[in-house]
């Protein structure tokens, strides 16, 4: 039966396998009892007819009709054969009328047709039979009916049958309810993808208090959207930030050259215009450097390029870079730093960072004030802490200021892409960034992430 | 004339390179697949590669990389929109000799091809004597016309990466790579400052100006005649 829609498929195929396991199941253990019921039977039989060839090869022939005939008369099932017949075959006593062939291959006993001479209304019947040579040239036969055995065969097959019908009803009707709830199961997934698909990704699938593996599938699809969901929203959140971000400049570089096109009158006034518009752009191909490298430092695939980097070196590194431009505008950088030992990392990307967080602490630090980068060890770990002697990020800033294009003030220069790239950076090298709880400080703690838990600078 | 092959599919950029280094007194090939590039080089008389890597045809690396396989030795500058910094090790393990992300200025390209064209000075003198100007950097002294130079030793090493590269472009980037060792883009003008205490105490007052600025970009030591 062809159907075309893969969920009643599955339901049937459910039902179809759990029936045919039960059928399966049935017919071994019948043929299991035919087996071992049947070989019980036929030994118990011979071992009778063998008992009664030894007792008639014992009794003497001048007694042995006599007890023949007692020993029918004391069957009162009628279940037992016994005859003798002379050496031509000729029937001498007892209640068969004619001597069967015994089959070629021999064996102890057989199963044979035989003509009943006692049984009223049979003129055939089918038994296990032996025949025994005796002494004196006679020959014995001994049989017993089958018809017994027969009966409790077919009553066994009967019965097996009966059992099965309500069986396979049963299986069936599982199997169509198990695989009925899969596909239910699956069709709630379905739709909810077919939802995000379409762009809806506020949908979540339920999920069980107790939840069975299909609902711990669950769980891990909604975290997945959850994932998915920050994801679009921060993507759609920096398209708007980078129109916004590169408007105003682009408004005034406009506006400059079309006011330097309109009073600029020699040769020095156009280069001032061009001058302005040429910082102007390098402004924003600033913007667009910073916003590529953040998204190259989010995507992992830089540690490859990782090597032990030696930190005191490139905190001194970080501090002679700036000495200069501190003494210009007044500010003491003080450098100390201890033994530490050395991290994986990408050197370059580190001094980035240090230096991003230098050049934040001496343009938001107080004037005329000190700035000190500092490299201690804590426990095995490095800390790389850049602090000023103003009051830091604001507290109900703090959470943002790693965003991209947040600005906390906006008289100071730059895109406020800085600490962004800071994060970035840290991120990617599994550190972790702290402010301090008092204060401006700032701690890049250059080891493995410790639990969630602790989210203070260490001491 | 050295002959530079541009390989740039982007009309814009192409005509902006060309007519950049057609000014430093370079003569451009210009070709806009990696067929027509390879033929080029092939036939010989190109001096160095400026290669895009995201091409019509195919990838700007494969060329190098191709071109490097059959012996071509010529210096290539691999330039790239990518703007990956993994890219840029790329760039070089196939083969390039430096690289450029873009957007990049066209000082920054015109230093890098000087860069190329020209390898500096790398004999390890200690002692460096080039016009009025005597560096001693055993000693880590400086002298200008007998007028010792007060300077420090990140000072020194900026004078001397200078001195080697007489007459030639060296742009901010250059100077944090090859005299601190990094790779970045700083958001300050820290380099600068460093430049402007330099060129502050090697130009004294009265005297001839030694480091001169480009266009707020880099830097040129000029020999004086």
């Amino acid at each position: 039966m062809f159907r075309p829609d893969p969920r009643t498929r599955a339901t049937w195929r459910w039902g179809g396998a759990l029936a045919a396991i039960l059928v399966l199941q049935s017919l071994v253990l019948a043929a299991l009892f035919w087996v071992t019921a049947n070989g019980n039977h036929r030994r118990a039989i011979e071992h009778t007819l063998l008992d009664d060839c030894s007792f008639f090869a014992l009794t003497p022939p001048a007694e042995r009709i006599e007890e023949l005939r007692e020993r029918l008369a004391r069957d009162i099932h009628r279940e037992r054969f016994l005859a003798l017949f002379d050496a031509r075959g000729q029937r001498i006593a007892g209640n068969v009328a004619t001597m069967p062939e015994p089959p070629a291959g021999g064996g102890m006993s057989f199963v044979a047709p035989i003509a009943p001479t006692s049984l009223p209304g049979k003129t055939s019947d089918v038994a296990r039979l032996t025949l025994c040579p005796l002494a004196d040239g006679t020959r014995l036969l001994a049989g017993m009916d089958l018809d017994d055995t027969e009966e409790a065969l077919r009553l066994t097959w009967q019965s097996l049958l009966i059992g099965l019908l309500p069986g396979l009803f049963l299986a069936l009707g599982v199997g169509l309810v198990a695989g009925r709830r899969a596909a239910r199961q699956v069709d709630a997934v379905r739709l909810l993808t077919e939802r995000i698909v379409s762009g809806d990704l506020d949908q979540r699938l339920p999920v069980p208090v107790r939840p069975d593996s299909f609902g711990l599938l669950c769980a891990h699809i909604n975290t997945m959207l959850d994932r998915l969901q920050m994801l679009v929203a921060e993507v759609r959140g920096i398209g708007d930030d980078i129109a916004h971000q590169l408007r105003t400049p682009l408004t005034r570089l406009r506006a400059g050259l079309e006011r330097g096109l309109r009073e600029a009158e020699d040769r020095a006034g156009f280069e001032a215009v061009i001058d302005r518009g040429l910082a102007e752009i390098d402004g924003l191909l600033g913007i667009v450097a910073a916003l590529l490298r953040l998204r190259e430092l989010e995507n992992d695939a830089r540690r490859s390029r990782f090597a032990p980097v030696d930190l005191t070196r490139l905190v001194e590194d970080a501090c002679d870079l700036h000495q200069p431009l501190a003494e210009d505008r007044g500010i003491t950088l003080l450098c100390t730093c201890a033994p530490v030992p050395a991290v994986e990392g990408d050197a370059s990307l580190l001094i980035e960072a240090v230096a991003n967080l230098i050049d934040n602490a001496m343009k938001f630090g107080p004037a005329g004030g000190t700035v000190s980068a500092q490299l201690t060890c804590d426990a095995g770990v490095p800390h790389i802490t850049i602090a000023d002697a103003g009051q830091g990020v604001p507290l109900a800033e703090r959470s943002l200021v790693t965003q991209r294009f947040y600005r906390g003030r906006r008289d100071g220069a730059g895109a406020g892409l800085g600490l962004a790239l800071v994060k970035a950076i840290v991120d990617l090298h599994g550190f972790t960034l702290h402010f301090a709880p008092q204060g401006s400080a700032v701690t890049i703690r250059c080891g493995p992430r410790r639990p969630a838990t602790d989210s203070s600078p260490p001491r | 004339m050295t002959q530079i092959l541009l390989l740039e599919d982007d009309p814009g950029t192409a005509d902006e390179i060309q007519l950049e280094l057609a000014a430093a007194g370079y003569a451009v090939v210009h070709r806009t697949t990696l067929a027509a590039a390879a033929e080029v080089t092939r036939a010989g008389g190109i001096d160095l590669l400026i290669v895009d890597r995201q091409l019509p045809d195919g990838e700007g690396l494969e060329l190098i990389a191709a071109l490097r396989a059959e012996g071509f030795r010529t210096p290539a500058l691999v330039l790239s929109a990518l703007g990956s910094l993994d890219d840029r090790v790329r760039g070089l393990r196939a083969g390039g000799d430096d690289y450029l992300p873009k957007p990049f200025a066209l000082v920054e390209l015109l230093a890098r091809v000087e860069a190329l064209l020209r390898r500096p000075d790398e004999r390890r003198d200690t002692r460096l004597i080039v016009g009025p100007l005597d560096l001693d950097l055993l000693e880590g002294k400086a002298s200008r016309a007998g007028r010792p130079l007060d300077l420090l030793p990140r000072e020194l090493k900026l004078l001397d990466y200078l001195v080697r590269r007489p007459g030639r472009i060296v742009t901010r980037s250059m100077l944090l790579q090859d005299v601190w060792g990094y790779t970045f883009e700083p958001n300050s003008n820290v380099v600068d400052v460093h430049m402007g205490r330099l060129r502050r105490k090697v130009d004294g007052e009265g005297e001839p100006q030694l480091i001169r600025n480009v266009r707020g970009q880099g830097y040129v030591f000029d020999v004086p005649a």
